[in-house]
């Protein structure tokens, strides 16, 4: 090339000139190649994928769209900005940008100018949206109906994390820590959802992460790491080896290892991160704290009833076709508790009540209190009182450190009274009455043939009291979890029915639906179950000493409580040894006799728990047997156990497995080829053998000649004696095969003139026959002169497979983690070792 | 020739040498080597140890033409190529034949000749041929000379220039003999000289049989691939200044033929290019002046490389486990810096 004609030429041909670099220069400049865009469909399928893991904190898949549409536009945006090589302020500010917009034209459109560009009123909105989101998550059980709020919430959070793992992954060069920003999408399902976060959010999201590991490793490798870059297979390979590894052993180990009902997160409960763990959320928060094997939120109380009552805290009437859920009423609430209308029909003779509470830690909107109250004192704050529900609820306050005094009022009510009430009923809301659209089928059968001849409302409440006390059913805490029906939605009831096992929720909520299937008005009432006397009394004024009582998360309780016209609410038990059924509830057929007020740590999870059998059910064998049934328990823990064995075993034998099986293959190989005329058969008999003196520690060098090795073989002692044995014969073989096939004249192409090498050592040339039994002559002979040590090391842990794994497995630590871990190790155990000798001198 | 003859006219050969010189079989066959593999022998070591004792029993072992120059300051060049004379009776030139034309020359210290009379080997040892006044003459087949020299630091001499020894196949330091085969010279060397003994053992045609036979063995490519990555090594020494030339890995493989061919095969053996390596490459490669600073030696040099060069990378490969790290053989080799020239 030369500059030569150009040289001199007019000012014109100058620009010319200049114009041609730069517009060469333009798609160079623009032209980032496939980088920005890999590397964005890398984190838009992270988030995306993690976010899959949120259907079932929200229900359906309508959110899902939106969602999906912001993460799309923030990414897209980035990369755009990126291929043009913008500034990385510039792309994190754009990517922002974008998220705005979609957020104004997805939610404000309406109001905002433009429908994208956000205004004062959007600001609004905006603070409209956040509170009723706030309000979601505070007071919604999952799965949350997903309102605009809460949809607009997710979104924008996404969205920022989208950037955020941008600037990780690709910006900061971090791209393994940006799996923690996939992670905290993650840990919103994982501890709201009783599932976890599920299959669908758990692929996505770990698709995700490794597309992304893989573009940055792709795209930038790490200069440590060059030589070894993601296009060697190599690295593949040992990428999916430890893929394959660590997948295996968090299946695998997880449901061998026992303990799992224990700890921080004891297997069903889950980190409840809305409101205080000793709070009791209504419905689905009750399996977890009656899960919780600590007993938190403990509430005593002292009473002057004949029998301990149930504390009522809150009333879960609202059946909205999918799931139970409190309706506070706050309309019609009335303020203030020193005097409440019970609302009681006065059918019946009633008689007072007095108990004094202390809340302690127990913190939640709701106070405990006998039912039904009609007055209580001693409160701080302002509380209001619902006249339908009677349950009393803070208006500016909660339940911690409360003390205070109820007095209630109770019907004393018998199954005569009960059968009686038979008129329709009239007066109360319609509401608990309400039907829902979309009963199961099951549900419908069960309470029509189990009502089947009952002609009273009291009669059919009886009934269904009944067949859930029935032995058919089982108390469990950890089946609908394993069943993955613990909730309290439709379905939940349907697999409860066909499962017949679950706990308070599920047979409350099946008695109050088949109660309105029945035509009885019902609602779950949510407290504590009658606790365990402390053994000490506390002066009540005016009451003198009373027993005092305590009850913590573990009594937590559901129970339904079904309408009388005439009477009012009634409780019933149809929990099976929970609770204590009420003596009107108590027909002569029932098996409710066996139930009692024990306390609920004797009922270890898993284990079985029938009416019958639960005052025997103490000594419960194998706590965490994570079975719906103890009679399934023992196979499943053998099952787990003889899995773990196997899995054991077959770890420690995959050397010798994967040794044997080399052999094998070569040695077929060898004597498939020797047969026919192919050539080559010598060479994976050459190999074998390599690999044999390698196994026991007379391997080969990289740079020795295969005579040169086949000589340090025989002087050396692992073939026995120096000198001519049958197993140095059959290596010589070896090795004069091996290097007349390596080396020599291809077979056909026929030697002129050296037919003499050919015969060099004819004896030697075929002692054995089959390259199998000169094998097999080596190994004995080896096998023969080699120490015990050597012969278990070369049988189990064979060097010659042991070294591929070892370069299987990723090389190179970063030298600055290796040193910055060994000193920190370092640091730790001085410490320990300088605070022992401390407390050693006192 | 058929491998019993080869082996017979072989071993008639060694075993006439080790008559007149005592424990230097070693030597011995390398000489051989050298001859069958039509190359050309430097014998370099301190006066006396046996070099031209050497050259001159190969020489008469085989029924051949012999001569000998004894290079001197004053040897001209026309004394080694020959000369054309006037030739009064014919009234013409003729040419008159040089030292040069024998099947073997013995050239007695080579390095006490000029550079010019040195360089008149140069053609005569790579073409086998003689230019004298424009006329090109054949030389006999076959052809080796058989230098000796004493080491370069000795008095008078004139170093061998690169390109010289470069056309040596190989170089062979004859060393001083152990104590048994110096007292058993003493013994029976006293009276006569044992030379005078020694009678023809093979004739000229069976010598250009072997070397036909040798030519015919066969050379695979792994073979080849392991010299060359020998040769490279050389090369990406940073231990060296000068590394072999492609020349010498010609010479090396013809000389790793014959060893094949005097071991009874038809094939060559890593091993044969590994027992000849040293002898071929020593003389030919320089040390950088740091290696040698530190007391190595080209022969410590290429020893060193024989030791870091895989032999057969692809053995496991081929057996069906391909193992990583080892395969390609070149790749394989760390390259060093550069070498500064």
């Amino acid at each position: 090339m030369t500059l030569a004609p150009h040289r001199g030429t007019d000012p014109s041909s100058g620009t010319e000139r200049s114009s041609v670099p730069a517009a060469g220069a333009v798609p160079r400049r623009l032209g980032t190649g496939p980088q920005p865009w890999v590397m964005a469909a890398a984190v838009a399928v992270a988030v995306a994928g993690a976010a899959l893991g949120l259907n079932g904190v929200l229900r359906g898949w309508a959110w899902y769209s939106p969602v999906f549409t912001t993460v799309l536009a923030v990414t897209v945006s980035m990369a755009m900005l990126r291929s043009v090589r913008a500034p990385a302020w510039l792309v994190a500010a754009g990517g922002l940008a974008a998220l705005i917009l979609d957020l104004t034209f997805t939610f404000f459109r309406q109001h905002s100018i433009a429908g994208i560009i956000p205004s004062p009123e959007t600001l609004n909105y905006l603070g409209k949206f956040l509170r009723r989101a706030s309000e979601t998550v505070l007071a919604e059980s999952t799965p949350v109906a997903p309102n605009a709020g809460i949809v607009m919430l997710i979104c924008a959070v996404l969205g920022l994390l989208v950037i955020l793992i941008d600037a990780l992954a690709f910006r900061l060069a971090l791209p393994a820590t940006s799996g923690l920003a996939i992670l905290a999408i993650l840990v919103v399902p994982a501890m709201v959802k009783p599932q976890s976060v599920g299959v669908l959010g758990f692929v996505g999201a770990a698709a995700g992460y490794l597309f992304i590991l893989a573009c940055s490793h792709w795209f930038a490798p790490d200069a440590g790491t060059r030589a070894d870059t993601a296009r060697n297979p190599g690295q593949l390979r040992r990428a999916a080896v430890t893929a394959a590894m660590a997948l295996a052993v968090t299946l695998l180990l997880q449901p061998v290892i026992p303990g799992f009902d224990q700890g921080t997160f004891p297997q069903g409960s889950r980190l409840n991160p809305f409101g205080g763990a000793t709070g009791l959320n209504p419905m689905i928060s009750l399996g977890s704290s009656l899960r919780s094997p600590s007993g938190a939120g403990r509430i005593t109380f002292s009473t002057n009833a004949p029998t301990t009552p149930y504390l009522r805290s809150v009333t879960v009437d609202s059946f909205d076709g999918d799931s139970w859920a409190p309706d506070d009423r706050d309309s019609t609430r009335q303020q203030g508790t020193d005097r409440i209308d019970s609302g009681l029909d006065t059918v019946a003779t009633q008689s007072r009540v007095t108990t004094a509470v202390n809340t302690g830690q127990y913190t939640s909107p709701y106070l405990p209190a006998p039912y039904a109250p009609e007055s209580i004192s001693g409160l701080t704050g302002r509380w209001s009182w619902d006249p339908a529900t009677l349950s009393i609820k803070g208006v500016d306050t909660n339940s911690r450190d409360q003390q205070y005094v109820v007095t209630s009022v109770t019907p004393r009510l018998t199954a005569a009274l009960l059968a009686r009430a038979t008129e329709p009923v009239r007066g109360i809301p319609e509401q608990f009455l309400r039907q829902p659209s979309n009963v199961p089928e099951i549900v419908r059968t069960t309470a029509d043939s189990v009502t089947a001849g009952a002609v009273t409302p009291y009669a059919r409440a009886m009934a269904i009291q009944k067949y859930l006390r029935s032995l058919e059913f089982t108390y469990s805490l950890q089946s609908p979890v394993q069943g993955g029906y613990d909730g309290n939605g439709l379905s939940v009831l349907a697999d409860f029915l066909t499962v017949k096992s679950g706990y308070c929720i599920h047979f409350a909520s099946a008695m109050a639906v088949m109660a309105r299937l029945e035509g009885i008005p019902s609602r779950i009432a949510v407290g504590y179950a009658p606790g365990r006397s402390t053994g000490t009394t506390v002066a009540v004024s005016g009451q003198g000493p009373l027993p005092e009582f305590e009850v913590d998360a573990r009594d937590a309780h559901a129970w339904p409580e079904l309408y009388f016209q005439g009477i009012g609410w009634v409780p019933f038990e149809p929990t099976p040894s929970r609770g204590v059924v009420p003596a009107y509830a108590m027909a002569a057929s029932t098996p409710s006799g066996a139930s009692t007020n024990e306390r609920n740590d004797a009922l270890t999870p898993g284990g079985r728990s029938s009416a019958a059998a639960a005052p025997t059910a103490a000594p419960v064998p194998l706590p965490g047997a994570a079975a719906p049934a103890s009679g399934n328990a023992i196979p499943a823990q053998a099952f787990y156990g003889v899995g773990a064995a196997l899995l054991l075993a077959l770890l420690v034998a995959s050397p010798r497995l994967v040794r044997g099986g080399v052999r094998r293959r070569r040695l077929r190989t060898a004597d498939r080829r020797g047969s026919g005329a192919a050539p080559a058969s010598a060479l994976p008999a050459w190999a074998e053998l390599r690999d044999l003196a390698t196994d026991y520690g007379v391997g080969p060098l990289a740079s020795e000649t295969p005579r040169h090795f086949f000589q340090r073989l025989r002087a050396s002692a692992a073939l026995g004696e120096p000198g001519d044995g049958p197993g140095q014969r059959a290596a010589a073989a070896l090795t004069e095969d091996f290097e007349r096939e390596k080396y020599g004249r291809p077979s056909g192409a026929g030697g002129t003139g050296g037919s003499g090498g050919r015969g060099g050592n004819p004896e030697s040339a075929n002692p054995a026959g089959s390259a199998a039994a000169r094998i097999a002559l080596v190994q004995d002979s080896l096998r023969a002169h080699a120490k015990p040590l050597v012969r278990l090391r070369a049988e189990w842990l064979p060097p010659s497979v042991m070294s591929g794994w070892r370069r299987a497995l990723p090389r190179r630590v970063p030298a600055g983690t290796a040193q910055r871990t060994r000193r920190w190790i370092a640091g730790v155990w001085g410490q320990i070792r300088n605070t022992a000798r401390r407390v050693r001198r006192g | 020739m058929d491998a019993e003859a080869f082996r017979s006219a072989s071993t008639r050969i060694l075993a006439a040498i080790n008559t007149v010189i005592d424990g230097k079989a070693e030597a011995a066959q390398l000489a051989l080597t050298v001859l069958l593999a039509q190359g050309h022998l430097l014998l370099e070591d301190v006066p006396g140890v046996g070099k031209t004792l050497l050259a001159k029993t190969l020489a008469r072992t085989i029924d051949c033409t012999v001569s000998r120059i004894q290079f001197t300051p004053d040897l001209l060049p026309s004394d080694v190529t020959g000369v054309s004379i006037y030739n009064q009776a014919t009234r013409s030139f003729e040419f008159r034949h040089g030292a040069v034309f024998a099947n073997i020359v013995i050239g007695d210290e080579i390095n006490r000749a000029s550079a010019k009379t040195q360089s008149a080997l140069l053609e005569c040892m790579e073409e086998h041929q003689v230019t004298v006044d424009g006329t090109s003459y054949r030389l006999d087949e076959p052809f080796m000379v058989v230098a000796t020299q004493n080491p370069i630091e000795m008095e008078g001499t004139y170093p061998l220039p690169e390109a010289q020894r470069d056309r040596f196949m190989a170089r062979i330091s004859m060393g001083y003999p152990d104590r048994e085969s110096e007292m058993e010279m003493l013994e029976t060397h006293q009276a006569s000289s044992p030379l005078a003994r020694v009678t023809a053992v093979v004739t000229a045609a069976e010598v250009a049989a072997m070397i036909l036979t040798v030519q015919q063995v066969y050379v695979s490519r792994s073979i080849k691939e392991y010299t060359v990555a020998l040769g490279r090594a050389t090369r990406e020494s940073g231990l060296l200044r000068l590394g072999a030339s492609p020349r010498s890995m010609l010479q090396l493989l013809r000389a790793a033929k014959a060893t094949a061919a005097l071991d009874g095969r038809d094939f060559v053996l890593p091993d044969d290019v590994v027992s000849v390596a040293e002898a071929v490459l020593a003389h030919r490669i320089i040390l950088d002046r740091k290696a040698a600073s530190v007391g190595e030696t080209p022969q410590s040099v290429i020893r060193a490389i024989i030791a870091k060069i895989p032999v057969t990378p692809e053995v496991a490969a081929s057996a069906g486990r391909p193992r990583r790290g080892q395969a390609p053989a070149m790749a394989a080799e760390p390259s060093k810096q550069p070498n500064p020239r």
